[in-house]
């Protein structure tokens, strides 16, 4: 959903930082007005040039979720969790698939998780011993449910969420101001459990139509079960096809599905490359086309924002008459 | 590399040497023509070493006589002609005729060393730009072979590992500035934008809160679903009171869930809420430990008495010293057993 807020000149000179009057991007008009109606709907489709600001009340606990498998709900619950945690806030992924586990592979840490939920549902240890610290992102904690082969009472899985999500908020060194639960696949009992302590969620897809039904079918459990703030990311977008007419284009799932988008990430190899190695996509030097989207995509979702405009296609660059030299 | 059809160098007087030790030789100025052949381009070095060698062929008394063609090793090719004249004034005349040729051409000469000075150095610096990119290329391509994709080096020179981090002193990554980002342009009429090298044409979203309403109500009436709260296996009853639809019916044989809750939920929850000290089971289990212990040190305790010999004849059995007396002694016994009966009677009832 489209959100409008209003920016105050004393607000703009806290958070504006002093190079900005030599970036380009703000170079030709201000970028934020008092007045947001005069504002063009192109005009902010990049948020960049300050930080985010955090709207609604903390923690936020978010579910990325899909329907179909390998939409990539995963990767964008581990890159937009760590982009987060690079904006500032305190994270908390919660990988809460029950029978597979994949979060900890993606962010590299599978030979840290020693213990899970069910082991401090179990007495085995607490819930601090289970959390998993990155090393690299020291505001960036891991959770998983379970481990592979063991069973969790079907009624039960939901309460235990809402108790851990609880704990997390109580707990001593603060409570954090992002909880992401990274969804299962499926709408059966994994996906019950997941859903049953978020307040938000984020629905990712790909512009295919198998995709599209389950994502439709989805937002429909998500609206019956109260969360009503639900928003897209189109994965997997593939500027060539969509301008050959080969795929839907991001506008054409936005009208299918009629959510707001979050972001619209482009097809990437260097996807597979990052979940193979334990890095995610978001920490390259530089950063990947993918990688700037879901860093855009987590700007977004901390202000509650959603995208005005959508890249179409891709255009020839202009070549000046030194480009021939390089330039 | 430009073929030069004429030239003239200082060498020529080791050939005009030659032709005047060689006397039967007749070679007239005008009719000797230096032709060099278009080689590579080492002929600028080569041409300082070269060395000229004149054959003449034939008899030069025809008048036409055919002019042929010699070649050294350096691709010099010399014609010489002969003339019709024979005589030692004649011959005379041809060198005095090719004195003043090679006289009257040093200017050219000089032009035309002046020019080939300036084509060398521009053909040095052509040979040495082409031998430097060669030597770079090879030299990336060797590195690159070296170090094949995958390899630690490689995920250092990519930026997604550092070295630091295998020894242990890596330090915590600063983001360097995310908000000012560089790889981001957007035009001045922001209808386009740069990312990472490409130009992407921007269009509006146009969906409208109307429409969002629309498909909330469509799915509203497509979707009907209830949160289960009541899971049973195959087999069990659906208890009364119940609303049908909060029912979800799990097969027993679910590899990752059960629906028998052997776990107690509120001690569950007391766990989960636990904030330091020792979790419970763990707490359990070493109370368990403990316990057990203690009852194995017991038993050993036991089994390691040791029997004095004070306690050991108290253990013995009475000697057997005749049958009288030990009725007289059994029949003491029973009289001691029912007088000290009867007072006890008496003391119990007072």
């Amino acid at each position: 959903m489209a959100s409008l807020r209003l920016f105050s000149t004393n607000h703009q000179s806290l958070l504006l930082p002093s190079s900005l009057s030599h970036n380009p991007l703000t170079s030709s008009s201000p970028r934020f007005v008092k007045n947001p109606s005069r504002r063009s709907p192109i005009r902010s489709v990049l948020q960049f040039n300050r930080k985010p600001e955090l709207a609604g009340e903390t923690p936020r606990i978010v579910v990325i979720t899909s329907g179909k498998g390998g939409v990539g709900k995963t990767t964008t619950t581990a890159n937009v969790g760590l982009s987060l945690a690079r904006y500032g806030f305190s994270v908390v992924a919660i990988d809460a698939d029950l029978g597979l586990r994949n979060l900890d592979l993606l962010l590299g840490l599978e030979n840290r998780v020693n213990y899970t939920c069910v082991e401090v549902i179990n007495g085995d240890c607490r819930l601090d011993q289970a959390l998993v610290r990155d090393k690299r992102w020291s505001n960036f904690e891991l959770l998983c449910i379970s481990k592979p082969r063991s069973k969790l009472p079907m009624g039960f899985g939901g309460k235990a969420l809402e108790w851990l999500v609880d704990a997390l908020k109580t707990r001593p060194e603060g409570s954090p101001d992002f909880i992401i639960i990274d969804c299962p696949a499926g709408i059966d009992a994994g996906f019950i459990t997941a859903i049953t302590p978020a307040n938000e969620a984020i629905l990712v897809t790909t512009p295919d139509i198998t995709a599209l039904r389950d994502a439709d079918r989805v937002t429909g459990l998500l609206e019956c079960d109260g969360i009503r703030d639900i928003k897209m990311i189109v994965n997997r977008v593939r500027t060539d096809m969509i301008k050959g007419e080969d795929m839907m284009s991001v506008l054409d799932v936005q009208e299918m599905l009629g959510l707001s988008l979050l972001g619209a990430i482009p097809e990437d190899s260097e996807v597979i490359r990052s979940t193979n190695r334990g890095f995610p996509l978001v920490l390259n030097k530089p950063p990947t086309l993918a990688g700037l989207a879901f860093e855009q995509a987590a700007w977004r979702l901390v202000e509650q924002d959603s995208m005005k405009a959508v890249m179409v296609e891709e255009e020839p660059k202009k070549r000046g008459f030194f480009s021939f030299f390089g330039g | 590399m430009a073929s030069i059809d004429s030239l003239q160098f200082h060498s020529l007087c080791n050939v005009q040497s030659s032709i005047g030790r060689r006397a039967k030789l007749r070679i007239p100025s005008n009719l000797v023509v230096f032709r060099r052949r278009p080689v590579n381009l080492n002929w600028v070095q080569v041409e300082t070493k070269r060395r000229f060698v004149c054959r003449a062929i034939g008899d030069s008394s025809t008048p036409d006589e055919d002019i042929q063609n010699t070649q050294n090793d350096d691709d010099v090719v010399v014609v010489v002609a002969s003339t019709e004249s024979n005589t030692p004034s004649d011959s005379e005349n041809s060198v005095s005729r090719f004195r003043s040729m090679i006289t009257t051409l040093p200017p050219v000469v000089f032009v035309m060393k002046k020019c080939s000075g300036n084509g060398i150095w521009i053909g040095i610096c052509i040979a040495a730009t082409v031998l430097v990119a060669a030597v770079r290329t090879y030299v990336v391509r060797k590195s690159r072979d070296n170090q094949p994709a995958g390899s630690v080096a490689d995920l250092v020179r990519r930026g997604q590992l550092r070295s630091g981090d295998r020894r242990g002193i890596s330090k915590s990554l600063n983001y360097e500035d995310p908000f000012n980002n560089p790889f981001v342009k957007l035009d001045k009429g922001n209808s386009t934008v740069e990312m990472c090298g490409k130009v992407y044409r921007l269009a509006p979203v146009t969906l409208t809160e109307k429409e969002q309403t629309i498909h909330q109500k469509r799915r509203s009436r497509a979707y009907q679903w209830k949160r289960p709260t009541t899971f049973l296996k195959e087999g069990d009853s659906i208890p009364p009171d119940v609303d049908p639809d909060t029912i979800r019916w799990i097969p027993a044989n679910h590899p990752f869930a059960t629906t028998v809750s052997d776990i107690d939920q509120d001690l569950a929850q007391t766990n989960v809420y636990q904030k330091q000290g020792v979790p419970f089971r763990i707490r359990a289990e070493h109370e368990a430990m403990q316990k057990k212990l203690e009852a194995l040190q017991n038993e050993e305790k036991l089994n390691n008495l040791s029997i004095d010999s004070q306690n050991a004849r108290e253990f013995q059995r009475p000697y057997k010293l005749g049958t009288k007396l030990e009725g007289e002694n059994i029949q003491k016994n029973s009289q001691d057993n029912v007088t000290g009966n009867s007072s006890s009677e008496e003391t119990h009832k007072t």
